[in-house]
């Protein structure tokens, strides 16, 4: 878990490249060339996707993927179908997200409480960490959505979509536990023992000082385990009873034998999760020249 | 300026390196214009270029082989669970030694794959020369695989457990406001929708083992499978599990298991030719006797 601390990439401290100059990175690295530079990146490019496509194009299994996989009438009957199942990914995601956030802090904090006495919660938000890391979060799922209803207790709800949020929530807050306390640990000392020395309680100093400059500073990695827990999401369509994204793209592939929805939900997919992917870059980037020497704080 | 030819040269040399394979060769035997091949025999010998591995017939199957399709349970050494295929044991398992025998293969020439569904019908070079797993036709799927005729027509049912709302269900229009679940890639979930035309959404289930769990937990009210495999789900995996009954077709077309093989495979012929000449001689009908004899019956449930 990288924090976006700093600069770095080959000495940039030395000669920091122009803030915002964007282009010219993704060009090729440190040292623009102008329009020749610019020339030369259209070319390779043109050269090089433009061999890939022929290669592909021109192979002898070609139609048959193309038949397979981009076949335009199942992309059209299926799409608005998948779309429709997607929704409930959306449910399971932003559900499972907020308690995430919630539970997540809550471990975070409890691991980073100083002191003897505050051992068992440390051991406990180790071990939570640890167990839930160390398992396949397609297994928690299978554990708890098949496992959880056949209990049969009074109480204990029998609904797949529920269980499927609860394993979620349980995997992703133990990596998202350790990105808090990433944050939390990168807070120096010397703020809460400022924070003390005005007056502040532990909690106090907790919830005013450090919390507030912790999670800002880990907003896209927690951004990153969102765009995670979107795409596993789809790990639900494992319990059959909800039918989601996944599942539905399933039941018409098994229909028709034919992939293409595959293809249409693998949009579907990226459409969140770009734009989700460039606000993370955007998001690093706009750290980095905030804690670039001289930089406004 | 060089370095950037020599750039240019070597991202051009390195995807080429990656060139087209060979063309599959699927065609074998069979010349244009000679007379249709009159047996199976003749006609696999005709096309021996065919086959996935030359002199024998490979056929891929799903892994664990469920009974009643599949039985006398699995060998050391194989790779299958439940039931090695190998065995010539169950029905799916006995027609496929019917079919090689009339296309002139030995029981030792047969040689079983176990393959994934997906895998039956994704573009590319198969490992088989066909697939025999509970395949039913539909026109759709016809359009990605070539499928054999039918080597066993087959009825969809209703299995549930005692204490289901549903277990004492004789209509169609009493399955209404069940939650029925049906496993994926089955046409069950299309006789689902078709036929009971539920208010509450079907649950899908990646395999037959998830289904049964979730109407053993009371997730769902009734799993929606062909019926000899109702048979088997409610003699061994299901202790309180009972048969609510036999769903009619309102399509009127009789669903049927065929055989799928790689579009445009010859041997889609040679299969057919096997498959008439055992339902004419009555072989297809004794298979059926010995194996799904007592798992063809249950009550039809009202329309």
């Amino acid at each position: 878990m990288s924090l976006p601390a700093g600069p770095s990439e080959g000495g940039p401290l030395l000669a920091p490249p122009p803030a915002g100059d964007r282009r010219a990175r993704l060009l090729g690295g440190g040292r623009p060339e102008g329009a020749r530079g610019v020339a030369v990146a259209v070319a390779s490019t043109l050269v090089f996707f433009g061999a890939a496509a022929v290669l592909i194009l021109r192979s002898p299994g070609w139609p048959a993927i193309r038949a397979a996989f981009f076949n335009g009438e199942i992309f059209r009957e299926s799409f608005p179908e998948i779309l429709e199942k997607f929704g409930r990914n959306v449910l399971i995601f932003t559900t499972a997200e907020i308690l995430v956030l919630a539970l997540a802090l809550l471990l975070a904090v409890m691991r980073t409480l100083p002191g003897p006495v505050f051992f068992p919660l440390r051991l406990m938000a180790i071990a939570y960490a640890d167990l839930f890391r160390g398992v396949p979060t397609i297994l928690v799922i299978a554990l708890l959505g098949f496992g959880m209803p056949a209990l049969r207790l009074s109480g204990v709800p029998t609904s797949d979509l529920f269980w499927a949020i609860v394993a979620l929530t349980l995997v992703y807050s133990a990596y998202v536990s350790e990105v808090y306390r990433a944050g939390i640990e990168s807070i120096h000392p010397s703020q809460v023992a400022a924070a003390r020395s005005l007056g502040l309680s532990r909690t106090q100093s907790l919830r005013y000082v450090v919390l507030p400059q912790a999670v800002r500073r880990v907003v896209p990695p927690l951004l990153n385990d969102f765009i995670g827990l979107q795409k596993d999401s789809a790990l639900v369509a494992f319990l059959g009873s909800v039918t989601e994204g996944l599942r539905q793209a399933q039941i018409v592939q098994a229909a028709t034998f034919n992939f293409t929805p595959f293809v249409a939900l693998a949009l579907i997919y990226l459409a969140i999760t770009i734009p989700l992917t460039r606000l993370v870059d955007w998001l690093v980037a706009r750290e980095r020249a905030r804690r670039q020497p001289g930089a406004a704080a | 300026m060089r370095k950037i030819v020599v750039g240019l040269t070597a991202l051009l040399v390195g995807l080429l390196a990656c060139a087209p394979q060979d063309e599959p060769t699927i065609g074998g035997g069979e010349t244009p214009g000679a007379a249709p091949a009159a047996t199976a025999a003749e006609c696999a010998e005709r096309n021996r270029g065919a086959f996935e591995s030359p002199g024998a017939l490979t056929i891929g199957t799903g892994n664990p082989a469920f009974p009643p399709w599949f039985e006398g349970g699995t060998n050391p050494g194989s790779e299958f669970e439940l039931n090695d295929p190998a065995n010539g044991e169950g029905y799916e398992s006995a027609v496929a030694y019917a079919v090689a025998e009339e296309m002139g293969f030995t029981p030792p020439q047969v040689v079983w794959v176990p393959v994934g569904f997906n895998k039956s019908f994704a573009p590319g070079p198969k490992p088989f020369d066909f697939v025999l797993q509970q395949i039913s036709y539909t026109p759709e799927r016809a359009e990605a695989v070539d499928f054999s005729e039918s080597y066993y027509d087959v009825s969809q049912a209703v299995v549930a457990t005692e204490e289901s709302p549903i277990a004492g269900a004789t209509t169609v229009a009493e399955l209404k406001d069940a939650t029925l679940g049906a496993p994926i890639g089955t046409t069950s979930l299309d006789v689902i929708n078709e036929v009971v035309q539920p208010n509450v959404e079907p649950a899908v289930y990646e395999d037959l083992a998830g289904a049964i769990q979730d109407l053993k937990a009371g997730t769902i009210d009734g799993v929606v499978v062909d019926l000899p495999s109702a048979f088997y789900i409610t003699a061994v995996q299901l202790p309180k599990g009972v048969i609510v009954g036999q769903l009619p077709r309102t399509g009127g077309e009789q669903e049927y298991f065929a055989m799928a093989f790689e579009k445009g495979s010859p041997l889609v012929e040679c299969v057919d030719l096997a498959l008439r000449a055992l339902k004419e001689d009555g072989t297809l009908e004794r298979i059926e006797q010995e194996w799904l004899a007592d798992k063809a019956d249950a009550p039809v449930l009202q329309a």
